[in-house]
């Protein structure tokens, strides 16, 4: 027998424990409530989410398809941590199915109850939600599993490499569950916290780049700073501020700042952790609803209970906080900060026309990196970058964009980063005018070379106003 | 079906028989005082009704409860949800105030409420003592508290063990008035032991014992 694949043995141990950890919550949560019916949702979710993994076996092998399986678990991810949010306010913490349960339910008002929706429709939400957490995920990894076959050159291997990960994880799982029945877990988990566990474990166990890679939160950072990038961008923007011509280079540095990955990265955070802090908050600090009951003991004692459901429920809120924090600052310099920065290669103007080989013995401009060029013309220099697009198509752009000093670009993961504001750009938009993008040049390839017209490049250079304002700041 | 069923019930400490095969009823809402003298076994008795001491045989029904059947955790739950008790010393705890000391027998039976415990001890006329500490008080008022104590968590079944031994005849009336006026107010019942004759004429029925066993069991005249 071939030996295994270490790295599919990986994914199949992620994917199972993932698949177990859920599975445990969720079922202990409905023993310890007496809601056992809801299992069978469950496995009928989890039947759909692999059908839907098998189908995307047929799914084309390109990096468009890795980078939507990508964009689809973290797009779950946030439905997930929203739908927490939401489902507190709705819910009001009370755990509602562990009240009833207690017989306590008819002494709550009426605002704290459950919504009175038929065990059908809480089946397909259950369904839904299953299919919704499963799916995105195993596709990636099987999108994965594909690609690791196709690079090791050994067939099915990676799948049974990937099977005996997931065999191994269920061993583990069904002893453990078996002798030691831990369904007392349940009780500290209500819907809000289950859709919150749900997002945490997508989190900390999901990610579509890399072999069995166990953290969402580079695409989260990522996608957090470029939402405080453009929400700060569009503001300054409305405000007319980088055309104002009073502007002075302190100030547009200041706004600088709002557009660095330091900044970002810690806005970014205290989003992130907003939801559980608002776990917290409504867990230990909202006002107890009043029970209608024979006596005050008996009230005080229903209110104690809900109180005490409260608390219980907020430790693996408190839990997600502490390791949000961990992973995020043990990560982020290795996510946010690391960025491939290449010296730009010094090339001429020949009559007219900047010719670049599209490969020499030191250079393939369509590696997939980021190939930065200086060019000197008439006493002035300019850069431009070369990079190809996941279409299999070249990009050429200025080292520079309309709004930021030309700092020009890094190249991180599969975007293009600003130096100076740090905003990523996908890789795929190059050549696409506006904004953060570089400005796209025009060029041809003939006979090897990318031909690029100088006058194109000084004219762009040139003619972009409030690059020619901050440019003098530096 | 009657509140409290006790069927044969003997309790033995090695050699000594404490309770030798007593059994008997109480209905909802009844007074009943249980006199005799010292060692006679009154005390055992309340105190396996109370579920704080188990039989050595025979059964306690409380509530249709068989108590002495209960595991500890359960027994515990009976004592915190059902029971209230008053006993000879206040064992009040001398660093809390009043209404720190009523709170605390809240926090272990739900959750501690001071607006609720203000209302508890008002009720037994101690409004304006609320911020004093056990040893500021009188041990008339000290007993006041035990009682506020005692039902602040709503019981359906208040034992009191030599609830006035330590206080003079005006002060003992005093509590004894005041259990009458909250047991015609909210209709729990009461078991009460004393060796007092003054103490056993209040309330509906009283029991006498000696030597571990009933001999009498009669109504008293209003």
């Amino acid at each position: 027998m071939p030996p295994l694949i270490h790295e599919a043995l990986l994914i199949g141990f992620k994917e199972a424990a993932k698949a177990g950890l859920v599975w445990l919550v969720f079922y202990s949560y409905l023993v310890v409530n007496d809601r056992k019916n809801f299992v069978k949702p469950f496995y009928m979710g989890l039947l759909v989410s692999f059908l839907i993994v098998f189908m995307s076996q047929f799914l084309p092998s390109d990096i468009v398809t890795k980078e939507n399986a990508g964009n689809i678990i973290s797009m779950s991810f946030a439905l997930f941590l929203i739908m927490s949010g939401a489902a507190l306010f709705h819910v009001s913490g009370t755990n509602m199915l562990s009240i009833s349960a207690s017989g306590y339910g008819s002494t709550l008002p009426e605002e704290t109850q459950v919504p009175s929706l038929k065990p059908a429709a809480w089946g397909i939400i259950v369904l839904l939600f299953t299919v919704i957490f499963f799916a995105p995920d195993g596709m990636g990894s099987l999108l994965q599993l594909r690609e690791l076959s196709y690079i090791k050159g050994r067939g099915s291997m990676s799948y049974i490499s990937a099977l005996i990960g997931v065999a191994v994880v269920a061993a583990v799982l069904f002893t453990v569950v078996g002798l030691y029945k831990p369904y007392k877990i349940g009780g500290f988990f209500d819907v809000p916290q289950l859709l919150l566990f749900l997002a945490m474990v997508k989190l900390f166990g999901s990610g579509a780049k890399e072999f069995a890679e166990l953290s969402l939160l580079p695409s989260v950072q990522r996608g957090f700073m470029k939402f405080a990038h453009d929400f700060v961008h569009q503001v300054f923007l409305f405000l007319m501020v980088p055309d104002h011509p009073l502007l002075k280079a302190t100030f547009w540095n200041f706004i600088g700042i709002f557009f660095g990955p330091d900044f970002a990265s810690l806005v970014s955070l205290i989003i992130l952790l907003l939801f559980p802090f608002m776990f917290l908050y409504h867990s230990l600090r909202e006002t107890l609803p009043e029970p209608e009951t024979r006596s005050v003991a008996e009230g005080r004692k229903i209110k104690a209970f809900i109180l005490s459901g409260r608390r219980k429920r907020a430790l693996p809120v408190a839990c997600f906080i502490v390791l949000i924090l961990i992973a995020w600052f043990s990560r982020s310099e290795e996510t946010i900060m690391q960025m491939y920065l290449p010296k730009p290669i010094p090339v001429v103007a020949d009559r007219g026309v900047v010719m670049i080989p599209v490969r020499d013995p030191t250079m393939n401009v369509m590696d997939g990196s980021l190939h930065k060029f200086s060019v000197s013309y008439e006493g002035r220099q300019y850069r431009l970058i070369l990079i190809k697009k996941w279409d299999n198509t070249l990009a050429a752009a200025l080292d520079a964009c309309e709004m930021c000093p030309p700092e020009g670009y890094g190249l991180r993961d599969d975007h293009v980063v600003c130096i100076y504001c740090g905003t990523p750009i996908p890789v795929n938009t190059l050549g696409l005018p506006g904004g953060c993008n570089p400005i796209p040049l025009a060029f041809t390839i003939e006979g090897g070379f990318v031909k690029i017209e100088i006058h194109d490049i000084v004219k762009k250079w040139g003619f972009i106003k409030p690059l020619q304002g901050k440019e003098s700041m530096h | 079906m009657s509140f409290i069923i006790l069927k044969n019930i003997v309790k033995e400490y090695g050699p000594a028989h404490a309770l030798r095969g007593v059994s008997m009823e109480i209905q909802k809402g009844q007074w009943v005082n249980i006199m005799g003298p010292s060692g006679s076994g009154k005390s055992t008795l309340l105190n396996i009704i109370g579920g704080l001491d188990t039989p050595t045989s025979g059964e306690v029904f409380v509530e249709g409860i068989k108590i002495n059947a209960l595991s500890e955790d359960d027994l515990a739950c009976f004592r915190r949800e059902k029971t209230g008790f008053v006993f000879q010393q206040s064992h009040l705890v001398p660093y809390l105030d009043a209404v720190e000391n009523v709170m605390l027998a809240q926090y272990f039976h739900s959750m501690a409420d001071e607006e609720e415990a203000v209302g508890a001890l008002t009720r037994v006329g101690l409004e304006h003592r609320l911020k004093h500490r056990p040893s500021q008080l009188s041990g008339g008022e000290q007993q006041r508290i035990c009682i506020a104590r005692a039902l602040t968590n709503d019981p359906v079944l208040l034992l009191a063990d030599e609830p006035t031994g330590n206080l003079d005849r005006e002060n003992t009336k005093m509590i004894l008035e005041l259990l009458k006026k909250l047991h015609s107010e909210e209709h729990f019942t009461i078991i009460l032991v004393t060796h007092d004759p003054f103490v056993s004429q209040w309330g509906e029925r009283v029991l006498m014992m000696e030597d571990g066993s009933i001999k009498s069991d009669a109504p008293i005249n209003p």
